[in-house]
């Protein structure tokens, strides 16, 4: 697998899209461009780039560069917990509230991605949220999504 | 005489004690982030700048652009002693100033990028005083045309030099000027690309998007790598340099001062080039240029000033034209327009002390920056010690409290994420993201200037051409994108060419 051919098959079939959807809105004329006309050449652009990208990638010498897998030797593993807490963040910071599921959020990592000692992740964890609570929520007054308990 | 009036005025500004404190905190984040590797200034910036929503506009700044500047500095601490660089800019100190800490003289080496960047940083900003109010009175004559080519300028410049296939760059500058339609046409009110979102219908915010490509896509990209490193344990003694090293570090100083603040003012320019600009220069000037590498004094003290003089550099063209000529600059236009400032030629007249505010506190904030990284190195190197698997999951509780406090909206932060992963994938496919970013910012501007110059020229595209100013920025700009197709042509006959 070639990655920048990958890429820019990719990033043609997005400016493609565009191209496509810009055609809904106003293209204009030269004299009173409408709408659609700047997203449109975007999108054109997009596609004669990946078009070019494709092109030189496949005679360029760089070629033997961009083969092979994109995640070879690293514990991408990692990246996808980490993204995983994140959505979870997401998702339960409005009905947890902002602190627990800080403390949840932050817990998690310590433990999943390069496992720290229990003591660590306890102490990291409750001076995160207490700091974090008291400057955002209290000094900067960011009005932080609440929980049941009221933090 | 009215250069020291206006002075007078920004220093009154700058060391009211409310902007005295957020200097100080600015100059401390960076001088934080620009040591710890895996953040960097456009991250950190991002992150606190919703925090700054309940001071006023000159304050927000002096604390953001303190930011900047001091992650300039710190990003020394960790190239010297660490031998990682703690920002971008700091790549090339590496090669020397970590050979100078091996030869048990890191003190010298973090004396000398300390004076070298407090005396770049004042010299570069005693340019941007003298420089950009004249710079300004002579963009007031440009109009749409000559702005829409200056735009064009800024952003073919970036994708010239970022690193890659230029290709690549260009698609990310395609990819930033699409994501700049979404939301409100302002010329008829009528929105676009939003689908319903109604977060999108004021476009997409530059915040969220720098947050998730500069700081989630970093983490995710740092934590799949060993997350070891190894500090220089030995003590730092002496740093303050001896004479035979300001006699040697002098003239790279001076010479890393005004390539920096050139460098900066150019459209893309910034400081990661001019500090790799000022090590070719250094290496080329010398009598020894073999012996770079290898601990030269003058290889730390070159990159080091350059880049700190190119962050007052980068103001000129973001003060007065209105146009940011890095990825970081483009943020702090993101930021002014967020506080109903329109950079521009009119800045100084319309806002003298917002101006002259941000220009004295550069001299405060150097001041400052000198006190931090010398006496309290021992700190920075404590503070170097916090390892990264504990380090990550606060950077990452930052940005989500940075995002969500924009609005107070779960969807900033899911566009956030959005974008961290689409950066994560990106750089895993060596796309470089400043150019969307700068891209994303000089959207609505571009297409504003390109309808109303369409319009003023009865349609016609060459009416760019007719005037002088715009015909010789686009003849630059033009050059600068084919470029790569006419070295390829004068290279035939070698094979294929990269673009």
């Amino acid at each position: 697998m070639n990655r920048d051919r990958v890429s820019s098959f990719l990033f043609f079939l997005l400016g493609l899209f565009i191209c496509l959807y810009s055609l809904t809105y106003n293209l204009g004329s030269p004299m009173a461009p409408g709408s659609g006309l700047m997203p449109f050449l975007c999108g054109a652009a997009m596609c004669f780039l990946a078009v070019a990208g494709f092109t030189f990638t496949t005679l360029s010498k760089r070629r033997a560069e961009t083969e092979g897998p994109l995640f070879k030797g690293q514990a991408w593993q990692r990246s996808v917990l980490t993204l995983g807490a994140l959505l979870a963040l997401l998702l339960l910071m409005k009905p947890l509230g902002f602190t627990l599921a800080t403390v949840l959020f932050v817990g998690f990592l310590l433990r999943a991605i390069v496992p720290q000692r229990w003591p660590v992740v306890i102490l990291v964890t409750l001076l995160t949220a207490a700091i974090s609570f008291l400057v955002f929520e209290v000094w900067l007054q960011a009005q932080l999504p609440r929980g049941p308990w009221g933090i | 005489m009215e250069i020291l009036h206006n002075m007078g005025m920004g220093f009154q500004t700058a060391l009211e004690s409310v902007n005295l404190l957020l200097c100080f905190i600015g100059v401390l984040t960076g001088t934080l982030v620009g040591v710890l590797p895996g953040i960097g200034p456009m991250a950190a910036m991002s992150l606190l700048l919703p925090t700054t929503f309940h001071v006023s506009p000159v304050s927000a700044i002096i604390m953001l652009a303190g930011i900047y500047y001091g992650a300039m500095y710190g990003g020394s601490t960790t190239s010297i002693l660490v031998n990682i660089p703690g920002e971008a800019a700091s790549v090339v100190t590496c090669l020397d100033g970590y050979q100078m800490a091996r030869q048990g003289r890191a003190g010298p080496a973090l004396g000398i990028a300390a004076f070298g960047s407090f005396i770049a940083g004042t010299l570069s900003t005693a340019g941007l005083m003298l420089v950009a109010p004249p710079l300004a009175q002579m963009a007031l004559k440009f109009g749409s045309p000559e702005y829409f080519a200056l735009i064009f300028l800024g952003l073919t410049t970036v994708t010239y030099l970022a690193s890659g296939p230029m290709w690549k760059s260009l698609m990310m500058a395609a990819l930033g000027l699409f994501l700049g339609c979404i939301g409100m046409d302002v010329a008829i009110g009528a929105t676009r690309f939003a689908f319903g979102i109604v977060e999108l219908f004021d476009g997409v915010g530059i915040v969220p998007v720098a947050m998730g490509l500069f700081g989630i896509a970093e983490v995710l990209l740092n934590v799949e790598q060993s997350m070891e490193r190894s500090i220089l344990t030995s003590r730092v003694r002496n740093l303050l340099p001896t004479r035979e090293d300001w006699a040697a570090s002098m003239p790279a100083i001076l010479r890393g001062s005004v390539l920096g603040f050139l460098l900066g003012v150019l459209p893309g320019g910034g400081p990661l080039i001019s500090s790799f600009a000022a090590y070719a220069v250094e290496k080329r000037v010398s009598r020894e240029p073999e012996r770079f590498g290898t601990g030269m004094i003058q290889g730390v003290a070159g990159p080091e000033s350059a880049n700190n003089a190119a962050t007052g550099g980068a103001f000129v063209p973001l003060l007065t034209l209105g146009i940011p000529p890095t990825a970081v600059m483009a943020l702090l236009l993101g930021a002014l327009i967020i506080f109903g400032v329109q950079p521009g030629p009119r800045l100084v007249a319309e806002h003298p002390q917002l101006f002259w505010g941000v220009i004295a506190s550069m001299y405060v904030g150097n001041a400052m920056l000198l006190i931090l990284n010398l006496p309290l190195i021992g700190m920075w190197i404590q503070i170097l010690k916090v390892p990264y698997p504990i380090l990550f999951p606060l950077i990452l509780l930052f940005c989500v409290i940075g995002a969500y406090s924009l609005n107070n909206s779960i969807t900033e932060v899911g566009i956030m994420i959005l974008f961290g992963v689409i950066g994560y994938f990106l750089r895993k496919l060596e796309f470089e993201p400043a150019p969307l970013i700068l891209a994303l910012v000089l959207g609505p501007m571009l297409e504003l200037n390109f309808r109303q110059s369409l319009a003023m020229g009865d349609g016609r595209l060459f009416f760019f051409f007719e005037r002088p100013i715009s015909a010789i920025i686009l003849f630059i700009a033009l050059l600068l994108l084919f470029m790569p197709l006419i070295r390829g042509a004068r290279r035939r006959g070698l094979g294929p060419q990269e673009v």
